[in-house]
């Protein structure tokens, strides 16, 4: 069951999703936001699925968004690029939606939005390798879509710091900030970090798992379309502006 | 008592009354509210709250609610500290908050109008005010999006302050450092970085952490039910008895 940008195996209750744009670390471009999609909808008819692991194929996470889908000059398209952060909200509900506790293993960088998606998922794991963030303002950009993902996550106080600093951080320091919930040491270990959460949920029965997660979501907001379309709306806004386009005109230049 | 300046597009608010670790008298905090709205219409790229002396702030100088005005006072002081919490978030810049020693009573709630804290260790925070009749209600809108519903409620109740590493780790504070010179190096560091970055970007993520984690009402009602004790038997005695054992 693959496409060509995202990839669904289902293994008994242990399903894997990866984000397979290698070349481009993963950067979230429409085309890879619909595969996602799609494989988020073939796991919404999945029955017995408990816990679904979320991934990226060679060394990246998630780079963030496609440069060139957000360069309006490069693109064409001026509603491509609220289309795109439009589509990564939407994802994030869907995620939020499932039943199935959904696992972050971030192989590598997660950036951007890329970092959102970790934080979307229910249980994020890194390695102390791995480079974490949200550089958004360092371009000039608003991380709107993903603020409230992290808000959730890490709390009001904290998220406010991280996002208004920029930058990026390793998984040893986003561990200490909440961003992650495990840390392994080395890229080597990673693998024997997530299978032993993997295992342990897989463990736990499919009902309780499923109802615990709905009680979370509504705890705390998670299901809120309104303001995750504002997010996107804004987020796109703010891309437009001709100091955030010259900045990242610059960007793909490089 | 206050002093503002504008330097290299860094707006620099300092508390300047060290001989009484900067306790904030009504025209102090009067004047801290003001250049905090002033910010509004400010183009600096970031301001930087830092105070003189060995003490960040620590609270408001209850001399001045000493006899019959007393509760009129006190009703201002809660006033322009809430205006000033919440002048500080809706600017559109961050705020760095540079707490080099104690920041207690409403010098801890000032925090509450902060994007980063940087602290040095000898640093401590707290609400030491039940034991006057004063509720610290004021701060908690702001204070449990810092720390967390658990710890808000244990730091309002509880008057003993907690140390530097504790608020650290509680998220009250986003960077430790060695020693007050650090912390003042390290929150000037943290202002240039902010400073270089383009602006309208900063400004719109900051309005929009604003809109969706506003307390809305319950600002107002805070600030409210700090207001309600003023007038009480309670508060008067308290007060009373505080200022025998400090000026018999």
């Amino acid at each position: 069951m693959t496409t060509d940008h995202a990839t669904l195996t289902i293994d008994g209750p242990v399903a894997r999703l990866a984000l397979n744009r290698p070349e481009q670390r993963n950067a979230l471009s429409v085309e890879l936001l619909d595969g996602l999609h799609a494989r988020v909808e073939e796991l919404e008819a999945a029955p017995g699925v408990k816990v679904t692991v979320v991934t990226g194929a060679g060394r990246a996470f998630c780079a963030g968004m496609d440069l060139k889908q957000v360069v309006i000059a490069e693109s064409g398209d001026p509603e491509l690029p609220h289309r795109l952060l439009s589509s990564l909200g939407r994802l994030t509900l869907r995620l939020r939606a499932l039943p199935s506790v959904v696992v972050a293993r971030v192989n590598g960088a997660a950036i951007g939005g890329g970092c959102g998606l970790a934080c979307v998922c229910d249980i994020a794991v890194t390695h102390g390798d791995a480079k974490l963030g949200f550089p958004e303002v360092d371009l000039g950009l608003c991380p709107a879509v993903v603020a409230p993902v992290l808000v959730r996550k890490i709390g009001p106080g904290q998220a406010r710091r991280v996002l208004l600093s920029g930058g990026v951080m390793d998984g040893h320091h986003a561990h200490t900030l909440g961003i992650v919930d495990e840390v392994s040491d080395s890229r080597e270990s990673l693998d024997e970090t997530t299978d032993a959460i993997v295992g342990r949920l897989a463990a736990g029965g499919a009902d309780a798992l499923a109802a615990t997660k709905s009680l979370v979501n509504r705890l705390d907001g998670s299901l809120d379309a309104s303001v995750v379309e504002r997010g996107a709306r804004l987020s796109a806004d703010v891309l437009a502006t001709a100091e955030a386009q010259a900045i990242l005109a610059a960007r793909l230049e490089k | 008592m206050i002093e503002c300046l504008t330097r290299d597009s860094i707006c620099e608010i300092t508390l300047n009354r060290p001989e009484k670790r900067n306790a904030l008298t009504p025209e102090m905090l009067a004047e801290l509210a003001s250049h905090a709205e002033a910010l509004a219409r400010s183009e600096a790229h970031a301001a930087v709250v830092a105070a003189e002396g060995p003490a960040f702030c620590a609270g408001f100088d209850l001399s001045y609610c000493r006899g019959p005005e007393g509760p009129r006072v006190m009703r201002a002081f809660l006033a322009d500290l809430s205006r000033t919490i919440v002048a500080f978030r809706a600017a559109p810049m961050p705020i760095v908050m540079t707490v080099q020693g104690p920041a207690l009573a409403g010098g801890c709630a000032l925090l509450g109008g902060a994007d980063v804290v940087v602290a040095s260790r000898n640093a401590t925070f707290g609400y030491p005010v039940v034991r006057l009749g004063v509720s610290p209600a004021v701060s908690a809108p702001f204070l449990r999006q810092s720390v967390g519903d658990g710890p808000c409620r244990a730091r309002l109740l509880d008057p003993g302050p907690i140390d530097a590493e504790r608020a650290h780790d509680l998220g009250l504070v986003h960077e430790l450092c060695e020693d007050a010179a650090q912390a003042e190096a390290k929150a000037d560091a943290i202002a240039r970085a902010l400073w270089a970055k383009p602006r309208g970007g900063i400004a719109a993520t900051k309005r929009w952490l604003n809109e969706f984690t506003d307390p809305g009402d319950t600002a107002a009602a805070a600030l409210d039910v700090s207001t309600s004790l003023t007038d009480g038997d309670e508060t008067r005695a308290m007060l009373e008895a505080f200022f025998q054992t400090r000026d018999p």
